[in-house]
C-alpha cells in the first residue's frame, strides 16, 4: 500500500533551512491502522503530507497505491489522490459556502461521479447526519463538522485514510465519539488507516504504532 | 468544464459577497465610458439627421463681400430649387437712448428656408418679415428691451420688429455667431445701405437637387463651371462641420480620462480580486487536498470573477446607455442641439469591450498567484508563494494590455492623440505607482514615534500588504488632474481678465468705408480721448493654388491646412505689421510696386510646406491674383491686436474693393461712449468689443471646464472606491489591532484619532503628489501649451488641495467605523 524509502523533507533555504524528514523508511500493508505518534515537531504532519501526495519529498522515494508520488508534480499529485486517498484535518477545513452534502459530494463530483449527491447523502447518514445535510459548516458544532469532514473522506472510498489530530479541536467525549465513528468506519469500508496524534492512549487503538521524533522514526510496533 | 461552473456557483452563492469591490469598480469605469460615448453619439446622430436642416439644402455655395453674378445664379437655379441669404455683422441702434448692440444680420429671400420651418414665438404681428420689418432673436430683445411693434435702426433703415424667432432652422450649420440674430428679407437690407463695395458680408446659395442627384457631383460640376469665383462648396455631411468636430473632439477627450478612470478602476479591481482570493486561500488548498487540479480552480475562479464583472459591466452600461436620457432631463436646454435619443450599440460595445479588458488584466496576477496556492498550505499554514509571474502570466498580460491599448486606439477618431493620450496615461500611472512604492519605503525607513497611536498610524501605511502604493496611483491621478485644472483655470483666468484685456484693444471695427476713416478717428476721439487707433485694408480672399497645383484638386487636407479651408481675411503693407517679426526672407521695400508679393505667418507655411520663393494664387472677389512669397513671419497672436496670416505687398491688389478693420485702444470705462460716439457718426461701422469676445471664450471654455471637471469626477469616484476597498480589505488586521487596543485599555476616541492619523497622513501625501505631478502637468499645458504666463492662484489650488485632504480623511474614517465598533471578547473568540 505505502513504501517509503529513505524518505526526507526540507523546507526554506539555507541559513534558514529546515530539515523536517531525515530519512524515513517505512512500509504499511493494505488494510492495516496506523497510529503515528510523537511530540509536536516531530515530523509526523509532515510525513503525512509526504504520503498523502500534499507535499513532495525532498529526497527518497515514495509508492503509494503502486504510483510513485516522488515523480508526479501538484497536478498529478491531487488527480492520483482522487478516489485512493481521504483526509480527515485537526481544523475540518471544509468549504464555508456549501452545505454539509455540497461538501462530501465535492471529492466525489472531482472524480467525476454521476451519483455524488446520493453517496454523498448516504455517506451523512452513516455518520450519522442524515438530518443536517442543508446545513452549513458555520451552522453545525465541531463534532458535527468533523463527523462531515470524515464523511467526505470516506465518500470516494478510498484504499487510504489520514486522519491528522482529528479530535484536537474536540472535547474529550465528542473526541471520543469522533474516534469510535473512524475506526468503526474503517472496519466497515477496509481502507488503510492513518492517525497522526500525540495522543498516546489514541495511538494504542491501532493496530501499528509508528513513533517519530526529530524527523527519523524512533520505533514501529505491532500490537500482539 | 461543468464541474468547475458547479462548484464556482455554489460558492459564488454563498461567498460572493468579497466581489463588490471588483463589481463597484467596473460598474463606475464602463458608466463613465459608456455615457461619454452615448453623449457624445446622440449629439453627433442629432447633428447627422438634421444635417439638411441645417446645411438649409443640399447644397450650399458660399462666397464673400460679393453676391452671384447673373450667370452663376443662373447655373444655380438650372441645377434645383435655389434660395439666397446674405449674413453679415452689424449694429443694431435703439430708437432714443440706448447703446448700440453689434448682431448678426441675416438677410433672406422668399424661397428661405428650403428645407425646415421658420417660426416666430406666439404674438408676432406678421409670419416673417417683409420691407423694413424685422425678426429678432429674443437675446436681443431683452438686452435692448424691445418689444413687437418697437423699430431699431440697421444702418441706414428703421426697421420695426415683427416678433422674436422661435425656430431658425439653418442657425447651427452658420457657425459662429458674434451677436443675436437680426433677420429681414433682401429689400431690408438694401434698405440698411449696408451691402458695400470692400464690406464683409457673406453670400450662401442654398438648392434643393431633384430626387436622385448627388449633392457631391453637382457640386463639383458647378465649381468646375467657375474655377475662379472662390465658391466653397458645402454638402449636408459636411454641415455644421465646427461644431461636429468640437464635439467628437471634446467626446473623444471625455472618453479617454474615463479610459484613465477605467484604469483607476482596475487598481480597484486588482485589489478586490487580489484580497477576495487571498480570503479563499483555505478553499482552494481544501479542493485542492480534495483532488482539483490548479486548471479547475483557475477556472472556478475565473468564472466566480467573469460572472460578478459582467454584472458590474452590464449594470455600467445599463447606466452610461441611460446617460443622453439623464442630461435631457438635467440640462436638456442648455444642449445645442435635441439630443437624438436611442440606444448607440458601438459605444457601448466599446466600453464593454475595455471593461472586459481591463477586469481581465488587473484580475490575471491574482488569479495566477491563486492556481499555484499548493495543498499544503491547510497543514502549514503558508501563505501562497510569492513568486514573479510565469512566462505565461506575463504573455497573457502584455497581450491584454496590447489589446487594451488597440481597442482605446482603433475606435478613436483620432488615432494619434488617442495613442498619445493611452501612452501618457500609462507613464503617469506608472510614475504614480512608483511614488507611492517610494512613500512607502521613505515611511518605513522614517524613526519609530514614541506614540503608540502615531506609531500603529505610521505602521499601518508601511506595513506588508499596505495599500499606501495602490492609493496613491488610484486617489492621486484624480486629485492631480484637479490640481492641475485648478491651475489651467486660474491662469488662464488671469490671463483673460488681467493681462490680455490690459493690452488688448477695446474695440475691432468693421465695415469701415476708406473714405469714413477720418470720421471715424474724430469720432472715436471725441468719445476717448487720447484713444490709439490702427487702421488697416481688409478684404477676404482664398487660396486656390499651391505652387502651381490647385487646392480643389488635392484629396486630402492636413490639419495643419487650416489657411486653406475657406476664405480668409487678408490685407496689404508696406511696412511690417507690428506685432510681427520676419523669419524667412525679407519684407518688401517700402515703394514696392512691382509684381505682388505675400508674406504667410510661419507656422502655417510650414504646415503647407511653403518657403520663401514660392507661388500661390489667391481668389479674390473672383480674381485670381499670383504672388510670389517674400517673407515668412513670426507673429504674436496673444496680444489680440489686428494681425493676419496673409499680408499683400501694395499695388496691384489695391485695386479690389476693401474696407478697412481698425482696432481701438482706449482706456477702460470709454466703452459705451466709443460705441454711441461711432454709431452715430457711421451706422454702419460694426464695432465688436473685445471683452464680449473674451467673455465668449470664457464661457466656451467654461463649459468645456465642467465636461472634463465631470470627467474628473469620476477618476475620484473610481479612487474613492478603491480607498473603501483597501480600508475594507484590511478590516480583519484593523479589527484584530483594535481588539488587543481596547484589551489594553484604549477608548473609543483614541482608536479614532489613530485612524484619523493614518488617514490625514495618507491625504496629506496625496495632496503632496497631486500638488507636485498635477504642477507639472498645469505648468507644462499653461507655459508650453498655451505658452501664456504661469499666473495659478494660488489660493483655489491650496482650497483644492484641502478639499481633497478632507474628502480623504473624512471617507477613510467612515470606512473604518464598523472596525472601530469590535467587541475585543467575541473578536479574540472567533479569532
Amino acid at each position: 500500500m505505502i513504501a517509503a524509502r529513505n524518505l526526507t523533507l526540507s523546507l526554506g533555504r539555507a541559513p534558514a533551512r529546515v530539515d523536517i524528514l531525515r530519512g524515513i523508511d517505512l512500509s504499511v500493508r493494505p488494510g492495516e491502522s496506523v497510529a503515528l505518534l510523537g511530540p509536536s515537531g516531530s515530523g509526523k504532519s509532515s510525513l503525512m503530507a509526504v504520503l498523502a501526495g500534499l507535499e513532495r519529498p525532498t529526497g527518497g522515494s515514495v509508492r503509494v497505491t503502486d504510483l510513485d508520488f516522488a515523480t508526479l508534480d501538484e497536478n498529478g499529485l491531487a488527480v492520483a489522490r482522487r478516489g485512493r486517498i481521504g483526509i480527515v484535518l485537526q481544523a475540518f477545513h471544509l468549504l464555508p459556502t456549501m452545505s454539509a452534502l455540497e461538501n462530501v459530494a465535492v471529492p466525489l463530483e472531482l472524480a467525476g461521479e454521476t451519483d455524488a449527491f446520493t453517496r454523498a447523502e448516504a455517506e451523512l447518514t452513516a455518520v450519522g447526519l442524515g438530518h443536517r445535510l442543508r446545513h452549513y459548516p458555520a451552522q453545525l458544532s465541531g463534532g458535527e463538522q468533523q463527523r462531515v469532514a470524515i464523511a467526505r473522506a470516506l465518500a470516494p472510498r478510498p484504499a487510504l485514510l489520514f486522519a491528522d489530530e482529528p479530535t484536537g479541536n474536540l472535547d474529550a467525549t465528542t473526541g471520543t465519539a469522533i474516534m469510535d465513528l473512524l475506526f468503526a468506519r474503517h472496519a466497515d469500508t477496509g481502507a488503510t488507516l492513518f492517525v497522526i496524534t500525540h495522543d498516546a492512549r489514541l495511538a494504542e487503538r491501532c493496530a501499528r504504532v509508528v513513533e517519530l521524533r526529530d524527523g527519523l522514526i524512533l520505533s514501529d510496533r505491532r500490537r500482539a | 468544464m461543468r464541474l468547475a461552473w458547479r462548484l464556482a456557483l455554489r460558492d459564488l452563492r454563498a461567498g460572493g459577497r468579497g466581489l463588490w469591490l471588483l463589481a463597484l469598480c467596473l460598474f463606475l469605469g464602463t458608466a463613465a465610458l459608456a455615457g461619454i460615448g452615448s453623449l457624445s453619439s446622440s449629439i453627433l446622430g442629432a447633428l447627422a439627421s438634421q444635417s439638411h436642416v441645417m446645411l438649409g439644402g443640399d447644397l450650399e455655395m458660399r462666397v464673400s463681400q460679393r453676391l452671384a453674378t447673373v450667370e452663376e445664379t443662373a447655373a444655380f437655379a438650372g441645377a434645383g430649387r435655389l434660395s439666397e441669404t446674405v449674413r453679415m455683422r452689424a449694429m443694431a441702434q435703439p430708437v432714443g437712448t440706448g447703446a448700440p448692440v453689434l448682431v448678426t444680420l441675416k438677410a433672406v429671400d422668399s424661397a428661405w428656408p428650403l428645407v425646415g420651418s421658420f417660426d416666430l414665438a406666439r404674438g408676432a404681428s406678421a409670419p416673417r418679415p417683409h420691407g423694413l420689418q424685422a425678426a429678432i432673436a429674443p437675446a436681443l430683445a431683452d438686452r435692448m428691451g424691445l418689444h413687437i411693434g418697437n423699430t431699431l435702426r440697421i444702418g441706414s433703415a428703421r426697421l420695426t420688429v415683427i416678433g422674436l424667432i422661435g425656430n431658425e432652422p439653418d442657425k447651427l450649420g452658420e457657425g459662429f455667431n458674434l451677436g443675436p440674430t437680426v433677420l429681414i428679407d433682401s429689400a431690408g437690407l438694401e434698405a440698411t445701405g449696408l451691402v458695400q463695395p470692400g464690406s464683409l458680408y457673406e453670400a450662401r446659395y442654398r438648392l434643393l437637387l431633384p430626387p436622385g442627384a448627388d449633392p457631391g457631383t453637382v457640386g463639383a460640376t458647378l465649381l468646375r463651371r467657375f474655377p475662379s469665383a472662390g465658391w466653397s462648396v458645402h454638402t449636408p455631411d459636411g454641415a455644421a462641420g465646427t461644431l461636429r468636430q468640437g464635439i467628437a473632439q471634446l467626446g473623444q477627450f471625455l472618453l479617454l480620462v474615463g479610459l484613465a478612470a477605467l484604469a483607476i478602476a482596475g487598481v480597484g479591481v486588482g485589489s478586490g480580486v487580489s484580497a477576495y482570493l487571498t480570503g479563499k486561500t483555505r478553499i482552494i488548498a481544501t479542493l485542492k487536498v480534495l483532488g482539483a487540479r490548479s486548471g479547475t480552480i483557475a477556472t472556478i475562479f475565473l468564472v466566480q470573477l467573469g460572472l460578478v464583472a459582467g454584472g458590474g459591466i452590464v449594470a455600467g452600461l445599463a447606466l452610461g446607455a441611460g446617460v443622453p436620457w439623464l442630461v435631457v432631463a438635467a440640462v436638456g436646454d442648455l444642449l445645442p442641439v435635441p439630443l437624438q435619443l436611442g440606444v448607440y450599440p458601438e459605444p457601448l460595445l466599446v466600453a464593454a469591450g475595455l471593461g472586459l479588458l481591463v477586469a481581465l488584466l488587473f484580475a490575471l496576477p491574482a488569479l495566477a498567484r491563486a492556481r499555484s496556492i499548493p495543498a499544503a498550505t491547510l497543514l502549514r499554514d503558508t501563505l501562497a508563494p510569492q513568486t514573479r509571474p510565469s512566462p505565461a502570466v506575463l504573455a497573457g498580460i502584455a497581450s491584454l494590455l496590447a489589446a487594451l491599448v488597440a481597442l482605446a486606439v482603433l475606435t478613436a477618431s483620432d488615432r494619434l492623440i488617442a495613442l498619445y493620450f493611452t501612452g501618457a496615461t500609462a507613464v503617469l500611472l506608472v510614475l504614480l505607482w512608483l511614488v507611492g512604492l517610494a512613500l512607502r519605503a521613505t515611511l518605513r525607513r522614517l524613526p519609530t514615534p514614541k506614540r503608540p497611536l502615531f506609531r500603529l498610524a505610521l505602521a499601518n501605511l508601511h506595513r506588508p500588504g499596505a495599500a499606501t502604493d495602490r492609493l496613491v496611483v488610484a486617489l492621486g491621478l484624480g486629485f492631480s488632474l484637479f490640481v492641475a485644472l485648478a491651475i489651467i483655470d486660474t491662469s488662464l483666468s488671469a490671463e483673460m481678465h488681467g493681462a490680455a484685456p490690459a493690452k488688448a484693444p477695446r474695440f475691432f471695427a468693421i465695415d469701415l468705408q476708406p473714405e469714413d476713416e477720418a470720421s471715424f478717428r474724430a469720432a472715436v476721439t471725441r468719445a476717448a480721448p487720447g484713444a490709439t487707433i490702427e487702421a488697416v485694408p481688409s478684404l477676404r480672399g482664398a487660396i486656390v493654388a499651391l505652387k502651381g497645383r490647385r487646392v480643389a484638386d488635392m484629396k486630402s487636407l492636413p490639419p495643419e491646412a487650416w489657411i486653406l479651408k475657406g476664405d480668409r481675411t487678408i490685407t496689404w503693407s508696406a511696412t511690417l505689421p507690428p506685432r510681427n517679426d520676419v523669419t524667412a526672407g525679407r519684407w518688401w521695400p517700402a515703394h514696392y510696386h512691382g509684381p505682388p508679393l505675400v508674406s504667410l505667418e510661419d507656422k502655417a507655411a510650414q504646415g503647407l510646406g511653403l518657403r520663401v520663393g514660392d507661388m500661390i494664387t489667391v481668389s479674390v472677389l473672383g480674381v485670381e491674383v499670383p504672388a510670389r512669397i517674400a517673407a515668412l513671419r513670426k507673429v504674436d497672436w496673444g496680444g489680440l491686436g489686428l494681425n493676419f496670416a496673409l499680408v499683400f505687398s501694395p499695388g496691384y491688389i489695391e485695386e479690389a474693393p476693401h474696407g478697412l478693420l481698425a482696432s481701438v485702444y482706449a482706456p477702460p470705462g470709454r466703452d459705451g461712449a466709443i460705441a454711441r460716439a461711432v454709431a452715430d457718426a457711421l451706422p454702419s461701422v460694426s464695432m465688436i468689443r473685445t471683452g464680449d469676445l473674451i467673455a465668449d471664450i470664457a464661457s466656451v471654455l467654461g463649459q468645456v471646464g465642467i465636461a472634463i471637471r465631470a470627467a474628473a469626477g469620476v477618476t475620484i469616484a473610481a479612487g474613492i472606491v478603491v480607498l473603501i476597498g483597501a480600508v475594507t480589505a484590511s478590516g480583519q488586521a484593523r479589527r484584530a489591532d483594535i481588539a488587543i487596543l481596547k484589551l489594553l485599555g484604549a477608548s473609543r476616541a483614541q482608536l479614532l484619532l489613530g485612524q484619523a492619523i493614518e488617514y490625514a497622513l495618507l491625504a496629506t501625501l496625496l495632496a503632496g503628489v497631486a500638488l507636485l505631478v498635477g504642477g507639472l502637468g498645469g505648468w507644462t499645458v499653461v507655459t508650453r501649451l498655451f505658452a501664456l504666463p504661469w499666473a495659478p492662484d494660488g489660493e483655489v489650488v491650496a482650497a483644492t488641495l484641502l478639499v481633497s485632504i478632507a474628502g480623504t480623511l473624512g471617507i477613510g474614517l467612515l470606512a473604518s467605523l464598523p472596525a472601530l465598533a469590535t467587541r475585543p471578547a467575541r473578536m479574540l473568540r472567533d479569532g
